[in-house]
């Protein structure tokens, strides 16, 4: 009987404990994914804003 | 010969747009999980190629700034200043990134560790080797006094570099290729690849608005150190 509880604690205690791999976290991979592309396509968006030639582009202050 | 340089610039774009896509394929979805970090170190390839990208971008800032106090050239001074802002942007949304990952791993969106804190302020020089040239309108002050700026914010990329083995740092150490899955080695190589295509991409089309504004500039007769009538 004593065997049979320490075996269900270590049973218990082992769940607790984990793989020891990191479960899920894809709402942080997702989120990451996000941020570079739009940052990218943002910035590319600046540039073309900015692009030479552009028609209005003398009379803003250079930058 | 302009439209020449134009499709050449937009087909570099084109190429990294197409990486980047196969990338992201290969990051979320073609490449194994880890065994320790499960499926979040997936953010290793965009988190890692932007940081190469910021260090290469200090790299080439760093160059220019000396060419233009050796001799100075308004190409040097442009690609310094494309080189500057194209860095940036790369480093910050990378260090975000680089926060998203700790959260999960380190339990913390921030440390005060060697490397994130080099990095911080790797981030913040080149913030104020921007503003710095926001603020100073002569052309030729701005160019030297910012290339000096730059040379001194290059003196912190070894030291972002070597953090991790200098230091007892929580950021890991460098990663090989005979430390992990072919697989993971392949993906990470393609994302870097993308990245360094739409950083060139970038790179040159900032530099030539950069020497746009100076061509604007240089047609004023101020900066030409003419004499305006008020002096006169």
């Amino acid at each position: 009987m004593n065997g049979l509880m320490l075996l269900a604690q270590v049973a218990d205690a082992a769940e607790r404990v984990g793989s020891g791999r990191i479960q899920g976290g894809w709402e942080f991979v997702w989120a990451s994914y996000a941020i570079a592309y739009l940052s990218m396509a943002l910035y590319a968006l600046s540039l073309w804003w900015r692009r030479p030639g552009r028609a209005g582009r003398s009379e803003e202050k250079p930058s | 010969m302009d439209d020449k340089w134009r499709n050449l610039r937009l087909g570099l774009g084109a190429l990294g747009l197409i990486l980047v896509v196969v990338g992201a394929w290969m990051g979320l979805f073609w490449a194994p999980a880890d065994r320790e970090m499960g499926d979040v170190y997936r953010i290793i390839y965009t988190h890692v190629p932007a940081m190469w990208m910021t260090l290469i971008g200090g790299f080439i800032n760093f160059v220019a700034c000396v060419a233009y106090l050796i001799r100075a050239s308004w190409k040097a001074d442009s690609l310094a200043e494309a080189s500057a802002e194209v860095g940036l942007m790369f480093g910050v949304y990378g260090l975000v990134l680089g926060m998203l990952w700790g959260k999960p791993t380190w339990g913390v969106y921030w440390d005060w560790d060697p490397r994130l804190t080099s990095m911080a302020v790797l981030l913040v020089a080149y913030m104020g080797y921007m503003t710095l040239r926001r603020f100073i309108e002569d052309p030729e002050k701005r160019a030297v006094w910012s290339a000096v700026v730059g040379i001194i914010a290059f003196m912190d990329i070894p030291i972002v570099w070597f953090s991790v083995r200098w230091w007892r740092s929580l950021h890991q150490e460098q990663s090989t290729p005979q430390t992990v899955h072919p697989d993971m080695t392949l993906a990470l190589r393609v994302n870097a690849f993308a990245l360094l295509f739409v950083f060139l991409a970038f790179l040159w089309s900032r530099y030539r608005i950069a020497m746009a504004n100076r061509k604007e500039e240089l047609a004023l007769p101020e900066a030409l150190g003419e004499p305006t009538a008020a002096a006169g």
